[in-house]
């Protein structure tokens, strides 16, 4: 009952918000669809060698260097990614591959090199830590942006680039609630995101340290080449640099597969 | 020189009293501004100064560990059993509220909603909370017991062996208040339990509620204590001078005392907060300059020349009096313990204060007041002054034909406070600051009757190299350990990086519970910590082990607050890593708030037996220096230590625990106690001097000077006895044992002295006049 009411009461606010600013409405939706496009599926595919650096409040570090593919299938923003660690050295030959599908949830593998075994990871919670990091697999590989309502807020600069600001507020109850992000105007890419938690604190602030046009492939793209999320209430923050990446390689299909998972081809990952 | 300094104080205090008061005043209202500063402090960890080794290391393992120094513990009991739909959706509600509470640290509250578990399914892992929709069918929610039960991590913790608790865990921003957390959660407990209790336990909750309750009790017994005392004043004196001095002076001392260590930034601790009902106390020495002034003011008929008479009289043993008491507070500052160091200098400050005012408030109170009035009382007090109370002249009369009775009486009590002493047992219990039928008391035993309990240590194995906690052979030493300890009754759960990797070895293996242990090489155990991280919230790996996998932290969660326990479960691990060492040179550090205590159990012990000592030292050496005679000085010292004796003896025969509360009452009791019998032992020697036969002058003075010393000792006892009354135990403990000592050291000052006098006649009266 309650929660019906409460259903009611959230789509006569939406119906109120689109009469009374119907553009801006569907502008924030407009341009967060553009910068999904372009920060998680630029290119047919990509590679990147990627480091990330998982630092505490206390400076203390970790590192985790891994190549990171990904193929988009056609039709209906699927994607397909593979992961595969070189360092620490412990973990080597670790590889991990994701079937992302924007309307479910995601299929995972991983395959412990030391048994020698391959899991399928059934894991509900997309909002939970990647690798241990500050970033979640959401923020690796996007959100569904149907689970969110989505306002313009404004419009400014951050640093030199122009920027929509648009705050996105989860439809269904979360363990947040709310997220702002700055998008460039020209790339829009993502500059900065900060997360709101459930009691409206500040909780996470994402950056996008370095953009650069790049791409070692067929086609370069604006690429966000370092990225920080930090955890301002823990003082935890991850720092990811894409240290070389390609686009429009012509992965094939088939490396994103369970039979890959174990031996994948040494030109894809070395 | 000291004379002519306070006869000068007290002429110029005579010539001049509204110019003195009006100072004094002043001063006042200048420390006064300073009091609505004041700020509480009741953190255990406090007690020890920030550079204590044990503190700087417990901040380091919080900080490497990324562990919270304050947890609140919410208990849920239902004796269906808490895995059902109702009590499933309250907690789920429960937790998701909690999470909203400013002051939380929302991304490590646990409860069945958020610890994230690893299960295999048809071959698949699974990683989700334990409770993501409240289930609906029955089949699911034994699904859920059975997950529950299985998995170690988890027994003990989030749920009870007999499935009928669970609990949420609540740590706390550093900043947060504990208790106005606890009440927060307590308004959103559900109103219909449907057979749910609900508990909150928890440091936090019983640090701040004490404080709290500490500035309430504070606020409403030192009135009460100080309107106890006007009440006996009046009932003594019939006097609202008299009643009206005493206070005066008694609000100055704590005015001032008060402003100047808030006025510093001390915040008040548990110790200091009592200090206006000793400061009160301590005031009550003015009723001696009242007593005499009104003798004097019937022989001088000159209320000048009556106030400079009864103040050149009084001032030395006023002046002796006050000096050991501050010096006895005063001796607390050589403690360790910082609370009870500040409680010392502010009661020793305030001391002095007092005995300031006793050479210029007070004297200028009496040149000040009407003549016809100071008449009517004088005349009274002369009345009741002159006769002898009976009843006490019977008493020193038989005393003088029974000391050998009484010395060997005295001797047996000795004996029997001995071996109490012998019992006495040294222990904290933080939560026994509560009574027992208190809202935390019974918290804190339902969670520690069904879950592994609410006091926390740590033990950190540290290696000398890196990456040492991902070998297979550092982990087995390690599970045998936490193996060992486990024996102890009192060791509800452990739990540490192992437990980890087991679940994860088995979890990977199909649930195949022969897979339940440490896998056999360090890739493997690396790889698993890994798929660990990966799959867990980050802060669960990194409460066990540190980043560079050199330390590993064995969590133990404890059922008592006992400082003991800690003690038993440390021995218990030296003991076995006597035979069975951690490899790798790697050794074992004790950390966390159940650590904390231990150490600080025995800090107060041996800071205490340090003040109490140079205390003792002290006051002897003033009663030797002012008697000027090294067997009178000790003569005056022995109903001091034998009150001392007997106190703590009843003490370890009772069985009540020797903690801080009763630790400090040993040395403040030194500057108290002794104040009587130094009146006792001047005033003998004044009338020895007037009429030499010994025995006369001791009956003598244990009628007259005597009724004065027990009307002292009533005063005293009275204004502590209120504390009685208090909700906390430490108030109580010092409340009864304040009076108690008060009303035996008068006893056996009365007592004592004139029949150890009487016995040793011819060592102490043979120097000639003293």
């Amino acid at each position: 009952m309650k929660n019906h009411s409460h259903f009611a009461a959230a789509l006569l606010a939406a119906a109120a918000g689109a009469m009374a600013q119907a553009p801006a409405v569907l502008d924030a939706a407009a341009v967060l669809e553009k910068s999904q496009a372009a920060f998680y599926y630029p290119g047919a595919d990509m590679r990147a060698r990627v480091v990330m650096e998982l630092m505490t409040a206390g400076g203390k570090k970790r590192t985790r260097v891994l190549t990171m593919l990904r193929k988009n299938l056609p039709g209906a923003r699927r994607q397909r990614y593979f992961l595969y660690f070189h360092e620490p050295g412990d973990v080597r030959r670790t590889a991990f591959l994701v079937w992302k599908y924007p309307d479910r949830d995601d299929e995972r593998w991983i395959f412990i090199p030391a048994v020698n075994m391959t899991r399928r990871i059934a894991a509900r919670d997309s909002r939970s830590s990647f690798v241990g990091s500050d970033f979640s697999y959401e923020d690796v590989s996007g959100r569904d942006l149907a689970a969110d309502a989505h306002t313009l807020l404004r419009e400014e600069k951050l640093g030199e680039a122009a920027c929509y600001v648009i705050q996105s507020t989860p439809k269904a109850p979360a363990e947040f609630s709310r997220k702002l992000s700055w998008i460039d105007k020209v790339t829009f890419l993502p500059l900065k995101e900060e997360h709101y938690d459930a009691r409206d604190q500040l909780a996470r602030v994402f950056t996008a340290d370095r953009v650069e046009t790049a791409g070692s492939g067929k086609a370069a793209y604006p690429t966000v080449l370092k990225r920080t999320m930090k955890n301002v209430q823990s003082g935890h923050r991850t720092e990811v640099v894409f240290e070389t990446v390609g686009y429009d390689l012509g992965i094939e299909a088939d490396l994103f597969t369970e039979r890959f998972l174990q031996q994948p081809p040494q030109k894809w990952v070395r | 020189m000291r004379d002519k300094a306070i006869s000068g104080l007290v002429s110029f205090s005579v010539d001049h009293p509204r110019m003195v008061i009006a100072i004094i005043l002043l001063i006042t209202l200048g420390f006064a501004s300073q009091l609505p500063k004041i700020t509480t402090d009741t953190d255990p960890k406090h007690m020890l100064p920030v550079t204590s080794p044990v503190r700087q290391y417990n901040d380091q393992v919080e900080r490497e560990f990324e562990l919270h120094a304050d947890n609140l513990v919410v208990g849920i009991v239902n004796e269906r059993g808490v895995v059902n739909r109702e009590t499933l959706s309250h907690i789920a509600e429960l937790t998701r509220q909690i999470q909203r509470i400013p002051g939380v640290v929302v991304r490590d509250v646990a409860s069945f909603t958020t610890i994230d578990n690893v299960t295999v399914e048809d071959g698949n892992l699974r990683v989700s909370p334990l409770l993501s929709d409240v289930p609906s069918s029955e089949t699911e929610l034994e699904n859920l017991r059975k997950t529950l039960r299985e998995n170690p991590l988890l027994l003990n913790r989030v749920i009870s062996a007999d499935g009928r608790a669970t609990a949420i865990y609540v740590p706390l921003e550093p900043s947060a208040n504990g208790r106005q957390i606890a009440n927060r959660i307590r308004e959103l407990l559900p109103k219909s339990s449907a057979g749910d209790r609900y508990f909150l336990a928890g440091d936090p909750v019983a640090r701040d509620t004490f404080g709290s309750e500490m500035f309430r009790q504070m606020g409403l017994f030192s009135p009460v204590a100080g309107l106890v005392m006007c009440a006996a004043l009046w009932l003594m004196f019939r006097s609202a001078a008299v009643v009206l001095a005493n206070m005066a002076v008694a609000m100055i001392g704590i005015i001032w005392a008060g402003g100047l260590f808030i006025g510093l930034g001390f915040p008040v601790h548990i110790m200091s907060s009592m200090s206006p009902v000793f400061l009160m106390a301590i005031a009550t020495d003015s009723v001696h300059i009242f007593n005499e002034f009104y003798f004097r003011f019937g022989e001088a008929a000159n209320k000048r020349q009556a106030v400079l008479q009864t103040m050149a009289a009084v001032a030395r043993p006023v002046l002796l009096s006050d000096v050991t008491t501050a010096a006895g507070f005063a001796s607390l500052a050589a403690g360790p313990i910082v609370p009870v160091r500040v409680f010392g200098l502010l009661v020793g400050f305030g001391t002095l204060v007092i005995l300031l005012m006793s050479f210029t408030l007070v004297p200028a109170i009496l040149i000040l007041m009407r003549e016809d009035r100071i008449a009517v009382a004088a005349a009274r007090q002369r009345q009741a002054g002159a006769a002898l109370s009976p009843r006490l002249a019977g008493l020193g009369a038989w005393l003088m034909r029974h000391t050998k009775a009484v010395t060997l009486a005295g001797c047996l009590l000795l004996v029997v406070a001995g071996v109490g002493l012998l019992r006495v047992r040294v222990n904290n219990n933080m939560v026994h600051w509560f009574k027992p039928a208190s809202d935390i008391r019974t918290a804190d035993r339902a969670l520690n009757q069904h879950l592994g309990g609410t006091s926390t240590g740590y033990l950190v194995v540290e290696s000398p190299q890196a990456d040492a906690m991902r070998e297979p052979q550092m982990l087995r030493a390690i599970e045998r350990l936490q193996r060992e300890l486990e024996k102890d009754p009192l060791v509800g759960k452990t739990f540490s990086v192992v437990d980890y990797v087991k679940r994860i070895n088995r979890v990977l293996h199909n649930d195949d519970p022969a897979f339940e242990r440490v896998p056999d090489s360090a890739a493997e155990v690396a790889q698993y910590l890994f798929l660990f991280s990966m799959s867990a919230k980050p802060g669960d790996l990194n409460n066990v082990v540190d980043y560079p996998f050199q330390k590993a932290n064995v969590w133990l969660h404890l059922k008592s607050w006992d400082a003991g326990v800690m003690r038993s479960v440390i021995q218990r691990a030296g003991r076995h890593l006597e035979t069975d060492p951690l490899p790798g040179r790697a050794t074992l550090r004790p950390a966390g708030i159940a650590y904390f205590n231990l150490v600080w159990n025995d800090e107060v012990l041996w800071g205490m037996l340090t003040s109490f000592l140079a205390g003792l030292a002290l006051v002897l050496l003033l009663l030797v220096l002012e008697t000027r005679s090294l067997r009178w000085g000790l003569l005056s010292f022995l109903p001091l230590l034998f009150t001392i004796a007997v106190i703590y003896g009843a003490v370890g025969l009772v069985g009540k625990d020797f903690d801080m509360p009763v630790a400090v009452l040993s040395t403040l009791s030194l500057g108290l106690a002794v104040d009587f019998a130094i009146h006792f032992v001047g005033r003998f020697q004044q009338r020895h001097r007037e009429c030499s036969a010994v025995e006369d002058s001791l009956i003598w003075t244990v009628a007259r000077p005597g009724k004065g010393i027990f009307r002292n000792a009533i005063l005293f006892a009275l204004g502590f006895l209120v504390m009685v009354f208090a909700d906390l135990t430490p108030y109580i403990t010092v409340g009864v044992l304040m009076a108690a000592i008060m009303m035996l050291s008068s006893l056996a000052s009365v007592i004592y002295l004139p029949v150890l006098i009487k016995l040793f006649q011819r060592h102490l009266v043979k120097e000639g006049n003293p």
